[in-house]
């Protein structure tokens, strides 16, 4: 004798067309077996939709922030982007800035860029990052 | 005639809460959901433009299901596989204080922990059955597969949860 198993999902969820419908109610009159799969089933099926329905997390979507909707997994990407575009106007800025003898390259080198400027009163070249790259950073 | 929503902000406010219980019970982690509803309504915002009018719901929830397991993907997870991370991180997360919500909603579910075991095919379509309440049509569309294929992965999946819940 088979037994339609997979039908009775399907019947607990409507879906079966009438002609399967009946079908399968004569068979679970006679069977016991899918007589007590229907009543599990129809447990597992109530279990699940016992669940409770969960409130969107407020702030999640509004339409105040429709335009910029923070996703983090994308904070990464924005970070190296801006880092990318200081470095891009730092070195056209040293392109267009007469060399000194007295810096080198590497004096230029830093995570985001960075202005050279020498201060005779304390010898030594020292490196300054100009405020509007930290603003730039603070922004992220 | 279906009504369409015209604006993303429209379908975020039709929709937003469903898509989020979808992306929960499916990730079984707050912070996942968060992101999943979040890049579901950018996809939608992108390809409204250039939507054909037909099952909305169809579209929707193939673009929610796909940016799922574009997710898993990036995540090098098999999508046949239990997923036993999932219920790591699961069990994880749940001993988290600060998060009151979350163990609130956490508390004794047995029923979320089982789900999280199903394989990711069974576990779509329990859940976009039993928590959104989509037919087998709709499903079928979301999943771009036969309802026999529904049918079956539902029912595989309840027979699962079965052996899962005792």
């Amino acid at each position: 004798m088979s037994h339609p198993s997979e039908m009775i999902s399907a019947f607990l969820d409507g879906e079966l067309n009438a002609q399967e419908a009946a079908g399968l109610k004569a068979h679970l009159g006679s069977c016991g077996r899918c007589a007590g799969e229907l009543e599990e089933f129809q447990r597992v099926r109530s279990a699940v939709r016992s669940l409770p329905l969960l409130e969107l997390p407020a702030g999640l979507v509004s339409g105040a922030d429709a335009e910029l909707i923070p996703l983090r997994r994308h904070r990464g990407v924005m970070v190296g982007a801006a880092a990318a575009i200081v470095a891009l106007v730092v070195a056209f800025a040293a392109m267009l800035t007469p060399p000194s003898p007295t810096v080198s390259i590497d004096d230029l080198s830093s995570r985001f860029g960075a202005r050279v400027s020498l201060d005779p009163a304390f010898g030594p070249a020292k490196v300054v990052v100009p405020d509007w790259e930290t603003e730039g950073i603070e922004e992220e | 005639m279906e009504s369409i929503p015209l604006t993303w902000e429209e379908v975020a406010r039709v929709y937003g809460r469903k898509i989020y219980n979808f992306a929960y019970r499916l990730t079984g982690n707050p912070d996942d959901a968060h992101d999943l509803v979040q890049e579901v309504l950018l996809r939608v915002r992108r390809g409204l433009a250039s939507y054909q009018p037909g099952s909305f719901e169809g579209w929707l929830w193939r673009i929610t299901r796909n940016a799922f397991l574009d997710d898993v993907r990036r995540r090098n997870r098999r999508p046949t596989s239990p997923l036993p991370e999932e219920v790591d991180r699961w069990d994880a997360a749940a001993t988290d204080p600060a998060d009151i919500e979350y163990d609130r909603i956490t508390l004794g579910d047995d029923i979320q922990k089982a789900l999280l075991e199903l394989p990711i095919e069974f576990r779509e379509a329990v859940v976009l059955c039993d928590v959104v309440g989509l037919s087998y049509e709709e499903i079928a569309m979301a999943a771009a597969v036969p309802i026999g294929t529904v049918r079956s992965r539902i029912h595989r999946g309840r027979k699962m949860l079965r052996g899962l819940l005792g």
